[in-house]
């Protein structure tokens, strides 16, 4: 659904392989056996490894940093629910659902030339998601991302 | 696997403050860290190694990483939400503090939610690059993994 004035943002999508989250485990430093160890994974309720939340995250900030570069860099901002696990061999889809675009709330106040700056910022709300293959989702909750007009 | 002898996530109230760890992510450690999320993007600027930025949800994942070493996840933990919030872009090789400490304690059901504050900034400068909550949780009374 688009919202006047408010971005829309290209999807992303993202095959969950039980190698890719070994690469995020080394890139992180997280090797909780839940996402590497399928032997300790099968044995919990999950029933086999599940992939880092944080990378699932980090793909619908992908998603935003890919729509709005350095703004997103700068002034993005995410909160989400983890609701059900990614598991290897899941197709996933990561959405930004356009909400609503305002004024920033409050920048650090100032001199004339930061008064200008806060006049050309708005702030883009977005509902977003990761489901997969089957339709469920997995993240869900906003994104927001300060963005400066230029002249 | 996380030391046994450190403190139980579900144990730490409301308050405490967990040790400020320092880290840096340089060219390397971000190439790793887009292969590992397959970010082709050119969203983080050009450097003469690759990217100039690091990607800020790394920045976050560190953080999380550095806490993770001071403090055991029981078997059974869920890390059930995350916010995270980006104020300024963090260049490939800064050398990085982070801080955190336990904002919210509660139980349900046999169950402890701690949500975990935390931010992360250059070293030598006040204001924070990166800053985030995480809500973790963790089965009550469970052995650390």
């Amino acid at each position: 659904m688009s919202v006047e004035g408010v971005p829309e943002v290209p999807p992303l999508s993202r095959r969950v392989t039980q190698e890719g989250i070994w690469r995020y485990a080394e890139a992180s430093g997280d090797y909780n056996p839940i996402h590497v160890d399928e032997e300790y994974a099968r044995a919990t309720p999950f029933g086999g490894t599940i992939a880092h939340g944080m990378l699932v995250l980090a793909y619908l900030s992908e998603m935003m940093a890919a729509a709005f570069g350095h703004d997103w860099l700068a002034g993005g901002r995410l909160k989400v629910r983890f609701r059900a696990p990614a598991r290897p061999g899941d197709a996933l889809t990561a959405r930004a659902e356009p909400r609503r675009a305002r004024l920033p709330a409050c920048r650090t106040g100032g001199p004339d030339g930061q008064a200008r700056q806060v006049n050309r910022e708005r702030v883009f709300e977005y509902g977003i998601e990761c489901c997969n293959q089957k339709g469920e989702t997995l993240v869900s909750g906003t994104a927001e991302v300060i963005v400066v007009r230029s002249r | 696997m996380t030391p046994a002898n450190l403190p139980n996530i579900a144990d730490l109230p409301r308050g405490h403050e967990i040790p400020a760890a320092h880290f840096r992510l340089g060219a390397d450690d971000v190439r790793c860290y887009l292969e590992a999320v397959e970010d082709h993007s050119n969203a983080y600027g050009q450097g003469p190694e690759g990217p100039a930025y690091v990607p800020p949800l790394a920045v976050a994942a560190l953080a999380l990483r550095a806490i993770l070493e001071q403090v055991a996840l029981p078997a059974g933990a869920l890390h059930a939400g995350q916010e995270v919030e980006f104020r300024r872009p963090v260049p490939v090789g800064a050398s990085l503090r982070s801080r955190a400490r336990v904002a919210q304690r509660s139980e349900m059901r046999g169950a402890v939610v701690s949500v975990i504050e935390f931010e992360v900034g250059e070293d030598g400068s006040a204001t924070p690059a990166v800053v985030g909550r995480a809500t973790v949780v963790a089965p009550r009374g469970e052995a650390p993994s």
